[in-house]
């Protein structure tokens, strides 16, 4: 069930190191690459339907090219922010194959015109960006960057220090300029990412490291895989009640609760199913009969109210307490809330005091109407998607369990 | 009390300023650098960056203060952290901070922290930074004792 | 080009912010974190509106206009967004009106009289935070009555650019802040508290001092040098005193200040409450004074051009010699507001050819028996021997002198001034009348 694209080379020993990553294919597709000329790339990329693999599934070549457009200086910045709860997949593709990552941002950077790339990994992975800063080193050895490689690259790893919302692109900006890692407003038509003013193209570690494979087989041998609408695979992970946690690459489209069964060895201590977060704690909730209709591809979650997300299933077996769950996930919007606006300041921090109530069971029905009041209010209401998400964790919730939160009321 | 940054980390920070457009960038870097030197981030090393960013004051402080891995007060004890979000607390997380309050409180501050991104391995734990997954009280217990 | 706001057509230039329309036309659309001299930030949320083909409300702030855009802001759905967002703003604020200064001309109170009318819906804790934090410069912090707008940090960040306001913390536990061991320190700092538009930043100078509805405010102009601020002179009429002035606030004029005043400026409103002691010559000395004397005469550059005409034709029909010399104080100015020539209206002492030579001035000095000052500060300070002084003075004199006649200071005559660049402006007296008469009434009655 699973198909291994980036995946690849994860279960190789030492793939991390220059010579082992070498001996299995990496930079092998540079020649390829240089063969092109960087329109023709993005009209590779184009033509595969790589979408990015952060969770918002916005088709990649669009975006290369917006970037691409624009004269002079230009920045390529990965993000390696891997905050969203369930989600675990970027750090191994830094940890195990760092060197497919490094090749990817060469690609990416020749195909847009940039020189400078910078990869933002969240400060918790310190041992991981220190491997991707030696692979680096390697790479500048090799000739593969800097100044006397084919294409002059410059990769700096910069150290993000503990703040979920920088993993917002615009929030990961601010940071890398030195900021608070605020969200900036939206522009009203479609342009590039600003770093420093500079045009600037953001996409996850998983987006820029399967572009080698696109470049050195072709766009079809993508589409080939997935379905018409979600091309290619996605690193799924799986978490919370299950036998075998972990990452595991499969085709967009398979069957979700094939997955869970297969490839995360089924409902831990074979207990039933209650329900599982699609793609990262952002994600509605499905209840366990819509799982069982779930594809892994980004329209048909949407078409189910959900969404593809990241693709970290967490999944809550029968015992599981959806108070505790959504209090839990409050909580932790609560506390990575940036303080900016005042709809996610104030509503998230509202509707996690108001779950303690529900946990206390002292919960009247006025608590329950706030949390629907307060779920509309976070709603469409500001600056970035953080609030909007949370309000459509809370509305899934009581969407498919109120019954669980209406006997929390004394 | 002035601070100073160390022979190796100024050397550090003269080879990273030639790699960002602007030394407003170097903050996070900045702020980590004297964090590694001192064990948390001084007023006084709060100046220094302030300098050499070319920023004001409040602004370092202020962004210091708004990244939870940036500590501002000096620890007194090694830090055990116990991730408590979803994956981890539905793999009993809160047995773990509970072992750990009452076994290892003394030795170690026990910190719970969000989402760690290990949630494969739930539940997780650092130390001093470092992370352990899957663990059970029996394998802190030997972790924290050995250390 | 032309827009449609509430079905009403309005004419404005393409590319405008809609808020910027709207505020210019008259239109109510309620705003915290928007100032139109400090600019945009799009924090508080409040200025959602309606736009006709767009899927969501949007922000006023961050909408530029086009031809045909359609605006509402008082369709029930758009006045239940503003009321969910106001109900956030207000959530955890202590809600303490009766005991907070801003009272009276607090947004929150405004938008909740428009906007909220609601019973609250909170059933937990409100956050709290830190109460009466001193940041420096008179200005004192309330954090939890902060709706976080971040006007004050971005005033000192972007307009005086002395950075010592910030946010820290972050989520609902953000707080303006200066660091510790640092305080709010810049001769602009005032300016936070008039931007705040609640009450978590008020002045030591003016809280608890009057409350703002017992006040009324005359359009002036700021004496304090020749930029020619725009000012209000907020004052009031209390039962047992006469009329005293509490504050002076920025008036928005986009050429010259904006709306700002420097912290000088703005503090100098204390000495119009100072009340000058006369001690006038009966009018028979007084006249045979006139007739025998060798006469100079010293006027202030900082009267209006009415007061300064009336002084040339008085010292005219008494053939006395007329100068005017500026008030240069190198350590002032700056390169902002503040000026070297704290002279309010030497340009109009330019204008009226008086004579600004100070030898000439010096000389005749050293020749007159009788030297009349006209309000000019040096002389006020300046004991000059064997020689009579009579002085028209708004403040109290501390050296000998022969006469002194008190007259009403500018918060109580209209006049013409002319700044530093040459702008024209009126100023307007208060209402009440005062006690003291003005130069020119006096000019009219004396000998």
């Amino acid at each position: 069930m699973q198909t291994k694209i980036v995946s690849k080379n994860f279960e190789i020993p030492h793939a991390n190191t220059m010579e082992v990553a070498l001996q299995n294919g990496r930079y092998s597709s540079l020649g390829k690459l240089f063969s092109h000329t960087p329109q023709e790339v993005i009209d590779i990329i184009k033509a595969s339907n790589l979408r990015g693999k952060g969770g918002g599934g916005a088709p990649a070549g669009a975006k290369w090219q917006l970037a691409s457009d624009y004269e002079g200086k230009k920045y390529l910045v990965v993000n390696a922010d891997e905050s969203e709860p369930g989600t675990f997949k970027d750090r191994q593709i830094i940890s195990k194959d760092p060197h497919l990552l490094i090749e990817g941002i060469i690609s990416t950077c020749y195909a847009i015109g940039s020189n400078t790339s910078y990869v933002y990994v969240r400060g918790e992975y310190e041992e991981f960006s220190d491997i991707l800063q030696a692979s680096i080193d390697e790479a500048y050895a090799k000739n593969f960057l800097g100044q006397s490689a084919k294409y002059p690259v410059e990769i700096t790893v910069h150290r993000g220090a503990g703040a979920y919302i920088c993993g917002e692109k615009s929030a990961l900006l601010e940071s890398l300029e030195g900021n608070r890692g605020h969200p900036r407003l939206k522009p009203s038509s479609p342009e590039p990412e600003f770093y420093f003013g500079e045009p600037t193209l953001v996409n996850n570690v998983e987006t820029i490291a399967s572009v080698p494979f696109i470049i050195e087989n072709g766009a079809e041998a993508y589409t080939a895989y997935g379905t018409d609408c979600s091309s290619g695979t996605l690193l799924f992970a799986i978490s919370g009640h299950v036998e075998k946690p972990g990452v595991y690459e499969a085709e967009f489209g398979v069957s979700m609760w094939e997955y869970i069964e297969k490839l995360g060895g089924g409902v831990k201590g074979g207990k039933k199913l209650k329900a599982v977060i699609p793609g990262g704690a952002s994600t509605p909730i499905l209840p366990a009969h819509l799982v069982m209709e779930a594809k892994l591809d980004y329209e048909n979650l949407k078409s189910l109210g959900s969404a593809l997300g990241t693709g970290g299933m967490i999944v809550l077996d029968e015992d599981a307490s959806m108070v505790k769950v959504l209090k839990n996930l409050l909580r932790f919007y609560h506390h990575e809330s940036c303080g900016q606006c005042t709809p996610c300041r104030e509503g998230t921090s509202w509707v996690d005091k108001t779950l303690d109530k529900f946990i206390a069971k002292t919960a009247t029905k006025k608590d329950l109407e706030v949390l629907k009041l307060v779920s509309k209010s976070m709603n469409g209401q500001t600056i970035c998607v953080f609030a909007p998400a949370a309000s459509g964790v809370i509305d899934g919730f009581l969407k498919h369990f109120e019954a669980e939160f209406l006997e929390c009321i004394k | 009390m002035s601070f100073s940054f160390n022979d190796e980390n100024s050397l550090k920070i003269e080879h990273l300023a030639k790699r960002y457009p602007h030394k407003k960038a170097l903050l996070l870097p900045l702020l980590w650098l004297a964090q590694k030197q001192e064990g948390f981030i001084s007023d006084e090393a709060m100046t220094r960056i302030s300098e050499i960013s070319q920023m004001p004051f409040m602004h370092i402080y202020s962004v210091a203060t708004f990244y939870t891995m940036f500590k501002l007060q000096k620890k007194s004890k090694r830090v055990v952290e116990v991730c408590r979000t979803l994956s981890c607390e539905l793999s009993g997380s809160e047995a773990i901070k509970k072992h750990l309050l009452e076994n290892h409180s003394d030795t170690y501050e026990i910190v719970e922290v969000e989402c760690m991104g290990a949630c494969g391995g739930a539940p997780m734990c650092t130390l001093e930074g470092k992370y352990i997954e899957n663990v059970t009280p029996q394998m802190l217990d030997e972790v924290l004792n050995a250390n | 080009m032309k827009i449609i706001v509430d079905n009403v057509p309005i004419e404005c230039k393409e590319g405008e912010r809609l808020i910027d329309v709207m505020l210019n036309n008259g239109v109510e659309i309620p705003h915290f974190c928007y100032q139109q001299d400090l600019g945009m930030d799009g924090n508080c949320r409040m200025c959602m509106v309606e736009i006709k083909g767009a899927k969501r409300p949007q922000i006023a702030c961050n909408t530029f206009v086009c031809e045909g855009l359609e605006a509402s802001t008082k369709s029930k759905s758009i006045n239940a967004v503003n009321r969910s967002i106001l109900e956030l703003e207000l959530l955890n604020h202590p809600v303490d009106c009766p005991i907070c200064d801003q009272a009276g001309e607090c947004k929150l109170q405004d938008y909740y009289m428009s906007y909220g009318l609601y019973d609250s819906h909170l059933t937990t804790p409100k956050t709290k935070k830190g109460k009466h934090i001193e940041l420096g410069s008179g200005v004192v912090l309330d954090q939890e009555r902060c709706v976080l707008c971040t006007r004050c940090v971005r005033f000192t960040s972007n307009i005086t650019k002395t950075g010592e306001l910030g946010i820290i913390g972050r989520g609902d536990s953000s707080r303006v802040a200066v660091a510790c061991g640092h305080e709010l320190n810049n001769p602009y700092a005032l300016n936070v508290v008039e931007l705040c538009p609640v009450g978590a930043l008020t002045s030591k100078d003016f809280r608890f001092k009057q409350r703002v509805w017992f006040l009324d405010s005359a359009k002036s102009i700021c004496h304090g040098c020749s930029r020619g601020c725009n000012i209000f002179i907020d004052y009031n009429e209390t039962k047992y005193t006469k009329e005293s002035i509490y504050r002076f606030r920025s008036r928005r004029n986009k050429q010259i200040n904006k709306s700002f005043l420097c912290d000088f400026g703005r503090l100098s409103y204390k000495e119009l409450n100072e009340k000058v002691i006369s001690t006038p010559l009966p009018m028979e000395i007084l006249k045979d004074l006139f007739k025998s004397e060798k006469k100079v005469a010293m006027v202030s550059p900082s009267m209006s051009l009415q007061q300064l005409q009336s002084v040339q034709i008085f010292c005219k029909n008494h053939e006395i010699e007329l100068f005017s010399l500026p008030y240069i104080d190198e350590s002032f100015g700056d390169d902002w507001l503040k000026t070297n020539d704290k002279s309010t209206n030497f340009a109009g002492v330019k204008e009226l050819n008086i004579s600004v030579n100070q030898d000439d001035f010096e000389n005749s000095l050293e020749n007159a028996n009788l030297i009349i000052n006209f309000d000019h500060t040096l002389l006020k300070e300046r004991e000059i021997k064997d020689k009579k002084v009579i002085h028209f003075t708004t403040t109290n004199i501390k050296i000998p002198s022969e006469a002194v006649f008190a007259i009403a200071n500018f918060a109580h005559e209209s006049g013409t001034l002319i700044n530093c660049d040459g702008i024209r402006q009126e100023f307007y007296t208060t209402k009440y009348k005062n006690e003291v008469p003005t130069l020119r009434e006096l000019l009219k009655r004396r000998p």
